[in-house]
């Protein structure tokens, strides 16, 4: 599904040049279950961002489903983001303003579905997220568990074939982390190819994968299970 | 979509609350502030257009040059006009027109009315359409009268007036006259105004018949309509041989005294004013001036009270926006376009002008009545019903929207996804955009402060100029009656003789200032002296005029009952003197046709007519046949009110039918400085409104600049800062802008208001300190404004600031 050969990305201001990732190479395939470890600053959330087409490489090859697409403008990104893609944050970013249901619909309303299905796919993944009963409810007023299962909702009522978490657990206590850890299983079970920066030996084992980074390079990879077998089974 | 925006746009709004109150309440006060000005203006602006011939009528007059100068005249001979129609081409109407207050008699009654007198071509030319009698008699006879609906009502009630007749009652004669038509009621917008259209050939002798073959007797204004196609400079050249042919004795007299021909040569030319111009035209110091300026001066007004509150929208929804920056990366992250986000925000900028919008109309159809009153002006709403005004007003509130919701909206439509998710501003060093608006925003405050403080000066030194006369202790009292005037002159001098507040009591046929009646008149006698022409402004004055007004005699003597013969002795002013050019003017005999008349006396000049115009020569008549119309009662010093109330009940013991409307000079003089009180209410308005809604900003930006700089204020406070430090750090970077804003501001003020005092004889001289105070004021203000946050800021627990990090 991905595949990422010698990607580059350089952070400069008028004295230094930091290199955030340093001709970093690696695929994730379908279906797959990712996680990608390392310190501060190694680059774990650049690369999440170029992934999530949210920012563009300054070298090398990023092939998204077969098509290249480093170089594409924001708007052709967009485009491709917005049926493709959902995003999980450690900070969750729900809007304050908007209901429950409707920061879910959001993503809905920028693809252009209609009313009537946009409420009855809400609702569908506000039951399978059991959040239902708060969907009149403004962010503030939930638990920060719940926001992130919100924010879960929001980011598969799409149905994208990739989720990408940045540290989705790093802003909940353990039980609510184990939970929100289980619906990723649970979405890659069900087929969502799943990449995921975590600070977090205990969310990395979830992972099929563990990719671990330094300096903006790949350091070392432990293959947990084999996710085809499962798959295949 | 458009539902999420709307209920996104309101959960924001109320979200916000505070700037959202701060901006409507500013857009509301500033667009109904707007909506009166503009009413105001564009009501003035729309007189006389609803003639349909607008664009081809003009008002006929003659600049002549004399030895002083160039003076304009619209008074015509009685001639005129025909001998114009029959030898310049080009004409398609003319009327002579006369107007005045007249009485007439109808089953016994009497009513003063307000009279015109017309050629037929008067209704041909403008639009006063027949609603009864026949239009193509129309002022056909001699005695034929055409009257307004309003007239008729109030003279017939419901009957139809066409046929029906009454007596016109004119130099003590009586003529029956004869209704042929009734004409709709004049729009409020005419500067025409009557009660009866008579004809021309009506006027009494005196006027008309004695002067049909009279050039030099100048009494009516005329009005031409031109043929179509006819370019109203090309028809003034062609008049230059009519003008020789008629009026070449005066050329010659021009010559004679000295005159020098204008740029083309000419000493007399006939000139063309267009109707639609009437309403703004004066003549000042002797030539004739159209000046729109205030009315285009109180729209500019409206149009930067409104500027400045939508500098206010653009940095509130600027600085707000930091706020929403996570909103709109989630937005943009999850595929909303650069078009959906504009939408978007310009739709809540939308939201907030039309609610202003709304608001602002129902306040001023609230403050409408007392408005029309403040400002004495019939200007209602219905200025703006006209399709371009409309457009007009539409479209500019749809720019103003557009820039002022818009460029926000852009702004924030076009942040970065990464930045705008990760909550940082790329612009976060200087802000200049919003530096430049509120430097631009105070400019405009400090000149308007300045205009304020220059124009109370200016009217402050008209109110108190000595005027050369005693304004403050003599009743002027229009003898509006239907009693002779010396018989009622001699009733209220034995009335109030005997009363010792009462000091002197004399009569004149002209007013000083303006009374309560409105009226006024100018006289100007032209006569030969030793070869030249003199003109002189005549005034017809009763014994003790001088001394009643405590008018200083320089040399000679005033009238005076011990002289027999001194209904044949004139008084002049200095300036008359001057003309004369002689040692002694005691010596001059002026020889009038008429008779011949003893100059006695020379008194100072004093200000007879408008403070705008510097003193003429004048003669002080004592004609024993001149009728006079004003007399004026000098009372003692201390309490006025009672000597007012005195002569007051004089007046209802005498003549207990007519509404006695005597007044004080001092006040006769304020009126003729309606237009100067009227422009300093305006402007100071202006000021305070374009000061408050300044202030409103100014108060937003500091309460968003604290905020952002919370953080570093509780650092600052942690490393020791004192709290008067961290104050003066904050309000620094805002006074620096007010400072800016005043070395802008003070030169244009200056360059205005010295050229709007060039318009003026008596003037003040321009001070700094005017200019200063000016800046000092808003400086001040400003400094208020902001403390009141700075402050609380300084103030607070440090810990506070830094745990929200």
């Amino acid at each position: 599904m991905i595949t990422i050969t010698d990607l580059e990305k350089y952070y400069a201001t008028e004295e230094v040049r930091t290199v955030a990732l340093n001709k970093l190479s690696f695929t994730v395939n379908e279906g797959e279950f990712v996680a990608i470890m390392g310190p501060s600053g190694c680059g774990k959330s650049t690369l999440l961002n170029i992934l999530g087409l949210l920012d563009d490489p300054d070298g090398g090859s990023f092939l998204f489903n077969g098509i290249e697409v480093a170089g594409f403008n924001e708007r052709k990104r967009a485009d491709l983001r917005k049926h493709n893609i959902g995003f999980v944050f450690q900070s969750f970013n729900l809007i304050d303003e908007l209901t429950v249901f409707e920061n879910v619909e959001l993503p809905l309303i920028y693809t252009g579905v209609k009313t009537a299905e946009r409420k009855q796919r809400v609702e569908e993944v506000l039951e399978k997220m059991q959040i239902m009963h708060r969907r009149k409810h403004f962010p503030q007023q939930l638990s920060g568990g719940q926001q992130q299962r919100v924010a879960v909702a929001r980011a598969v009522v799409n149905k994208p074939k990739l989720i990408l978490a940045d540290e989705p657990t790093g802003n909940l206590d353990s039980s609510n982390g184990n939970e929100v850890m289980d619906l990723l299983t649970e979405l890659n079970a069900a087929g969502t190819t799943i990449i995921m920066v975590t600070h977090s030996e205990h969310d990395a084992k979830y992972s099929h994968r563990i990719i671990r980074m330094l300096d903006g390079q790949k350091v070392t990879e432990n293959i947990l299970s084999d996710y085809k077998s499962k798959v295949e089974v | 979509m458009i539902r999420n925006y709307l209920k996104l746009a309101f959960r924001n709004l109320w979200k916000e609350r505070t700037f959202t109150a701060l901006n409507v309440v500013g857009l509301t006060a500033a667009f109904s502030v707007a909506f009166l000005l503009c009413t105001y203006a564009l009501f003035e602006l729309s007189y006389d257009k609803f003639h349909e011939n607008n664009s081809s009528i003009y008002q006929v007059y003659t600049n002549s040059e004399t030895p002083q100068g160039m003076e304009s005249s619209i008074s015509n001979p009685v001639p005129f006009a025909d001998a114009l129609r029959a030898e310049v081409p080009g004409i398609e109407n003319i009327t002579r027109i006369m107007t005045g207050g007249s009485s007439i008699i109808l089953d016994d009654k009497s009513f003063s009315i307000s009279a015109t007198w017309a050629d037929r071509d008067f209704f041909k030319m403008f639009s006063f359409p027949v609603v009864k009698g026949s239009r193509d008699k129309i002022l056909q006879d001699k005695n034929a009268a055409v009257i307004t609906e309003h007239a008729a009502k109030r003279f017939y009630g419901e009957e139809n007036p066409v046929g029906k007749t009454f007596v016109l009652l004119q130099d003590g004669e009586q003529s029956p006259v004869t209704i042929t038509a009734v004409v709709k009621d004049f729009p409020d917008n005419s500067s025409m105004a009557f009660d009866v259209v008579f004809n021309f050939k009506n006027l009494p002798n005196r006027v008309y018949g004695d002067n049909l073959d009279r050039w030099d007797r100048h009494n009516h204004e005329v009005y031409i309509q031109l043929e179509n196609g006819i370019n109203p400079e090309a028809f003034e050249k062609s008049t230059i041989a009519f003008t020789s042919l008629h009026y070449g004795g005066d050329i010659n007299d021009a010559k004679r005294d000295g005159a020098q021909p204008n740029a083309d040569g000419l000493y007399q030319q006939i000139k063309l004013l267009p109707l639609t111009d009437i309403n703004f035209t004066s003549i000042s110091n002797g030539i004739l001036e159209v000046d729109k300026t205030m009315h285009y001066l109180i729209l500019g007004i409206a149009l930067l009270i409104i500027f400045i509150a939508s500098v206010n929208f653009i940095n509130m929804s600027i600085g707000k926006g930091t706020k929403r920056l996570k909103e709109i990366g989630m937005r943009k992250t999850l595929g909303a376009s650069k078009k959906q986000l504009f939408f978007q925000f310009w739709g809540e900028s939308m939201l907030v002008f039309v609610g202003s919008l709304l608001f602002a109309y129902g306040i001023a159809l609230l403050l409408l009545p007392s408005f029309q009153e403040l400002f004495r002006t019939k200007a209602t709403f219905s200025a703006f019903a006209n399709p371009a005004i409309i457009v007009a007003a539409v479209a500019s509130f749809l720019i103003i929207t557009l820039v002022a919701g818009g460029y926000p909206a852009l702004l924030m439509s076009r942040l970065e996804t990464l930045q705008a998710l990760k909550g940082k501003l790329q612009v976060t060093g200087k802000n200049y955009v919003r530096d430049v608006l509120m430097i631009v925003q105070f400019s405009i405050a400090i000149v308007l402060i300045s205009g304020t403080l220059v124009l109370w000066n200016q009217l402050d030194y008209l109110r108190s100029k000595d005027l050369g006369f005693n304004k403050d202790q003599v009743i002027a009292v229009p003898l509006k009656s239907t009693k002779d005037p010396e018989k009622l002159m001699q009733l209220l001098r034995d009335e109030l003789s005997s009363k010792p507040n009462i000091l002197s009591i004399t009569a004149a046929n002209n007013i000083l200032g303006m009374g309560k009646d409105r009226s006024r008149s100018t006289s100007v006698l032209g006569f030969e002296y030793e070869g030249r022409e003199v003109k002189t402004n005549m005034l017809s004055v009763d014994f003790d005029y001088p001394e009643t007004l405590d008018i200083h005699l320089v040399a000679g003597r005033t009238h005076n009952r011990a002289y027999a013969a001194d209904s044949l002795s004139v008084v002049i002013n200095e300036s008359m003197a001057k003309q004369f050019d002689v040692e002694n003017p005691l010596d001059i005999v002026v020889d009038l046709d008429v008779a011949k008349f003893n100059v006695i006396g020379v008194v100072k000049d004093y200000n007879f007519q408008d403070l705008n115009q510097s003193i003429e020569p004048l003669t002080l008549f004592m004609n024993n046949d001149a009728i006079m119309r004003y007399a004026y009662i000098k009372v003692a010093p201390g309490n006025l009110q009672a000597s007012y109330n005195t002569v007051k009940s004089a007046w209802e013991t005498i003549e207990p039918d007519h509404e006695f409307i005597g007044s004080f000079l001092d006040e006769n003089i304020d009126r003729t400085l309606m237009k100067e009180r009227y422009m300093t209410t305006m402007i100071s308005s202006g000021s305070v409104l374009a000061i408050v809604l300044s202030c409103i900003g100014l108060f937003a930006i500091s309460l968003l600049v604290v905020a952002q700089r919370r953080k570093e204020i509780g650092i600052r406070k942690v490393v020791g800062a004192s709290i008067s430090t961290i104050t003066v750090l904050l309000t620094k970077d805002f006074l620096k802008l007010v400072a800016i804003a005043f070395v802008i501001a003070a030169p244009l003020a200056y360059y205005f208001a010295n050229q709007w005092l060039q318009g003026y004889t008596y003037r003040i001289d321009l001070s700094i300190w005017i200019f200063g105070a000016a800046g000092l004021i808003a400086l001040f203000i400003a400094i208020l404004t902001i403390s009141v946050r700075t402050i609380a800021a300084a103030v607070a627990n440090p810990v506070d600031s830094l745990k929200t990090e």
